[in-house]
């Protein structure tokens, strides 16, 4: 994979190319392995490189841009001649920043080189210890393991220049009944993939598999829910975008208040709510730049259940008087940023069950869509495993249900909460999400899916 | 992985030169061959059983115009976005020891072809030792041949100016109610030069061209705090630049103006059981996630378990009934202009259309080469689809529509025939289950129906049904002259994820007694 000097002597060129005041330059270079697997056999396995080059140039305010993947000289000539066509006759922005200088930027992420250079012989043995244990319970096996090696540089023509290199990993198990009358799922993204635990995940997906079995219906309603921590991340992270500052200003955000001004500074959340992004943890990769290019640091979102920070973009900052937060995927709409954390607490998931009289444990939910941009609230649909609660205890097997619901209200109806581990939900988005107990969660349809 | 010399110094041929102009030729371009070539000789040598290549050229344009009021002076400032991606590589696919290998780069060189071939066979013989049964391909002819979206000019060609001015004029006249607090439009253009060869005898050559807009109004009330969005989105076409001006963005501009304004302060619905009539451009979405989704074959199999789900339609639904007799959906490969048209799918195989559901009986799934022998059949519906040259084909949905109605229905006679009911146009949230049961849609405006009259403009609705009752519960679609098709850009399936563009085609149809809900 390229290094960082490849990447600033790649860099160096493309900015000596350009005739604009303004160029930025982003460098991508991925390197993706993975093996698929469904009916207890291998379906894919695929090997993918991947690199861009784009370049965006100003002048007068006026900005184009061009990402290119072809690297010989003539094509990158080429992208910056075609990007600067673009800008000259692209109305000036006024909402264009002059270009940030150097910057010193901090090192995030814990590298695991084995988990960059992962292939099948890394991989193939999970799958086998996967579909051996499902074949072994006449049960089917379907899954994904895969690794992802990127690295990102930016420069740009006031002397700024930054590197990254990161590595990942995932598996993720469903594990069905021949007939279709039961599901189970278990996944564990990490930075290492010599840490997934495929006999632990084969054995998590099987037991949830055996217990679902045949799910009786219960009615609709307000239910006091366990959301394991899957299912907890699926919702909580879905807050990002209502923290940042420009739309809650813009009276667009839960945190708008009527008539103007904000929630900054109010108590929302019970006091044991703490949400923070931390790009220096090393459970999860991070960027060590924000989108704006400022050396990221670690933010406090609500604390203690007090609204702590809302996210102003550099532009938003100059406009308010305020200084840009250095966050990135909270606060900008993108809330599929990999350092959000939710602090939890010692409770196991066994204890959160045992404190709840009656309710539901929900493994975790799928297909998500916003109803509500403002209220955030949602709806989807529990998967692979519900189960009724009766006096601390897991009873019976409970037919999935649709739910609507805000990640606000959520948090604002928690009552306690579990061990935080890192989670990805099955749409993509990751963070380090606590297990939790919330009453009055809406389950107002059921689904009759298996 | 490639290396670092390989990285900065990447020799390939550009793009540009070595796919040519299609239009011109009904043979591919002669150095698209010779490094087809190279794919299917090292296959051979390695004595893989099947191998096809496609080298691929994405492009992608994106100009957008935001008019919103700086903060402080209240001055409206025109915020624009000009970006252009292009990518070029290819992908391998092999099939050894009866398993599938398949490796990708984006270095396009005899010798980078001829290595990534040898990695996707070293992929495929690790495969086979976890692989209960040898893929097996329907036969497909062999063809040589070069296909392109029909159009007479090529969008990349139009000079930018002339989108930017279209742009401003439409975000304009969206901004000239003070009560709109911001407006924008966009225009994207894709197209992708495709080369397609493989061990079968087929050397294929394709250009699809891609053009999506849109103008939106936002207004907020910030006494009550609440925001709406209005949305136009014309029906996005494979097209040349020629189907601009028939989007009518500047005319539906004033239209969304008007209605974020009504929308802001429109009613809640009451919520229940009511009649539905939903327009084309909503009905769309419901068609592809509750009709052509569940008729995928590899979800039906188990194939798509472990992300996007199985399905409702399990194979002992073949020849039953699955929606009332109002409903035949054609999946369709051919449909003018539709995002799923093509000449050939990635696997070489012709486009066609076929039946998914006949006056609401099912009656075939969606299939790949691989799929077609597991359902009885001789032959692929044409439906294998990779979102990149970096990624591996498996089955995509063709164009679904849903055929007209009799000439004599009209809107208005569906209008009529509702006492209490919601009409609904535009895209909303929209969620659905695995299997395809369970779904909830709302919609970008709603108006209320009562007494067989399309009354004032209501506000917070969503409907939810369980999918086979609610295409039960169709009881009548408009004729040939209300059918219209509307595309979806960003369908994701598949793991890793691929995403898909398709279109979706119906005339407004009426649906009784569906679970009316009030949102947020």
């Amino acid at each position: 994979m390229m290094t960082r000097d490849e990447a600033q002597k790649l860099a160096r060129k493309v900015l000596g190319l350009a005739t604009f005041p303004e160029c930025q330059v982003t460098i991508t270079a991925s390197e993706q392995a993975y093996t698929r697997f469904a009916n207890n056999g291998i379906t894919t396995a695929s090997l993918n490189l991947r690199h861009t080059v784009a370049v965006a140039v100003t002048r007068e305010g006026r900005s184009g841009v061009m990402t290119v993947n072809d690297l010989d000289d003539a094509s990158l000539k080429n992208a910056i001649k075609k990007a600067e066509e673009l800008a000259a006759i692209a109305p000036p922005n006024p909402e264009h920043l002059p270009l940030l200088g150097a910057q010193q930027y901090p090192e995030t992420h814990d590298f695991d080189e084995r988990t960059a250079n992962a292939r099948a012989p890394e991989m193939i043995p999970h799958v086998k210890t996967i579909i051996d244990a499902s074949i072994s319970r006449k049960m089917v096996a379907a899954g994904l393991v895969e690794r992802t090696h990127r690295v990102t540089a930016i420069a740009n023509s006031a002397g700024l220049f930054g590197y990254h290199a990161s590595a990942d990993s995932q598996l993720t198990t469903t594990v069905r009944m021949a007939d279709g009358s039961s599901s189970g799922w278990a996944g564990q993204p990490s930075t290492r993939l010599s840490q997934i635990d495929s006999k632990q995940l084969a054995a998590v997906a099987i037991e949830k598999c055996g217990r679902w079995k045949n799910p009786q219906k219960l009615a609709p309603g307000n239910y006091t829910v366990v959301l394991e921590p899957t299912a907890a991340g699926d919702l909580v992270r879905l807050m990002a975008s209502g923290f940042s500052a420009r739309n809650t200003d813009e009276g667009r955000t839960f945190l708008s208040k009527r008539g103007g001004g904000n929630l900054l500074g109010e108590k929302v959340f019970p006091e044991f709510v703490t949400i923070r992004s931390d790009p220096f943890d090393p459970r999860q990769p991070s960027s060590p730049w924000t989108s704006d290019l400022l050396p990221t640091s670690a933010i406090t979102w609500v604390d203690q259940g007090m609204i702590a920070s809302l996210a102003y973009d550099r532009y938003w900052a100059g406009k308010t008087g305020k200084a840009p937060t250095p966050t990135i995927g909270f606060g900008f709409g993108a809330p599929a940023g990999g350092s959000i954390t939710m602090e939890g607490s010692n409770a196991t998931l066994d204890q959160l069950i045992g404190s709840v009289k009656r309710g539901l444990l929900i493994t975790h939910f799928w297909y998500i869509r916003p109803v509500n941009p403002q209220t955030l609230q949602q709806t989807g649909l529990t998967r692979d495993g519900v189960f009724l609660i009766e006096d601390g205890k897991l009873t019976t097997p409970v037919m999935n249900f649709r739910f609507m619901e805000s990640p606000v209200r959520l948090l604002k109806n928690t009552v306690k909460l579990g061990q935080a581990v890192r989670v990805r939900g099955l749409e993509g988005g990751m963070m380090i999400a606590p297990s939790l107990v919330a009453n009055d969660f809406p389950l107002p349809s059921i689904s009759d899916a298996i | 992985m490639f290396s670092r010399r390989d990285f900065l110094a990447t020799s390939a041929a550009f793009a540009g030169q070595l796919f040519g102009s299609p239009q011109n030729s009904k043979i591919p371009a002669p150095d698209l061959e010779k490094l087809g070539d190279v794919a299917l000789r090292e296959a051979r040598k390695y004595k893989a059983t099947y191998c096809d290549i496609r080298i691929v050229r994405l492009r992608d344009q994106r100009v957008g115009l935001r008019l919103s009021p700086e903060r402080g002076t209240g001055k409206t400032l025109a915020v624009p976005n000009v970006a252009e991606d292009s990518s070029f590589g290819f992908g391998v696919r092999v099939i050894v020891n009866g398993a599938w290998g398949f490796a990708s780069s984006p270095i396009v060189t005899p010798a980078e072809i001829a290595r990534v071939t040898g990695e996707a066979v070293i992929i495929a013989k690790a495969n086979a030792a976890i692989q209960p049964k040898p893929v097996m391909l329907a036969a497909v002819k062999a063809y040589r041949d070069v296909w392109s979206t029909p159009h007479e000019k090529d969008p990349f060609s139009v000079p930018m100016a002339e989108k930017l001015d279209l742009l401003r004029r439409v975000t304009e006249e969206v901004k000239k109610n003070a009560k709109v607090f911001s407006g924008s439009a966009s225009l994207n253009l894709r197209s992708e030069d495709k080369y397609f060869c493989s061990s079968e005898g087929s050397s294929i050559q394709q250009l699809i061209l891609q053009i999506y807009g849109t103008a939106d109004a936002t207004a907020v009330d910030r006494e009550n705090n609440v925001s709406r969005t209005r949305t136009y989105t014309p029906t996005q076409a494979s097209a040349g630049w020629e189907y601009v001006p028939e989007m009518n963005l500047e005319e539906n501009a004033s239209r969304i103006r008007e209605e974020v304004v009504e929308h802001l302060s429109a009613p809640p619905v009451k919520p229940g059981v009511k009649d539905l009539l939903l327009m084309p451009n909503h009905l769309m979405l419901t068609i592809h996630e509750s009709v052509a989704h569940p008729t995928e074959l590899d979800r039906a199999l188990g194939y798509e378990a472990n992300y996007a789900g199985t399905s409702y339609v399990t194979m002992d639904k073949i020849g039953k009934r699955i929606a009332s007799e109002h409903c035949t959906f054609i999946g369709d490969r051919t449909s003018p202009r539709a995002l799923a048209t093509v000449g050939y799918d990635d696997e070489g195989v012709k486009a066609s259309q076929f039946t998914i559901i006949d006056k609401g009986i099912f009656r075939n799934y969606q299939t790949t080469r691989e799929q077609a022998h597991l359902v009885g059949d001789k032959e692929s519906h044409g439906c294998s689809q990779a979102d990149s040259w970096a990624t591996v084909p498996f089955q995509r949905m063709p164009n679904v529509y849903l055929q007209a109605g009799p000439r004599e229905t009209t809107l208005e006679s569906l209008i009529a025939g509702i006492e209490d009911g919601v009409l609904i146009d535009g895209r909303g949230s929209y969620s659905i289950d695995q299997q395809r049961y369970n779904f909830q849609f709302g919609g970008d405006a709603f108006w209320e129906i009562k007494g067989g009259k399309k009354g004032r403009m209501i506000s917070r609705v969503s409907y939810q049904a369980r999918t086979p009752d609610f295409w039960q519960a169709c009881d009548g679609t408009a004729g040939p002259a209300y059918w219209r098709q509307f595309g979806t850009t960003g369908d994701a399936k598949g793991e890793p994820t691929q995403i898909n563009s398709i279109s979706h085609g119906c005339s407004p149809t009426r649906f009784r007694q569906i679970n009316v809900l009030l949102t947020d």
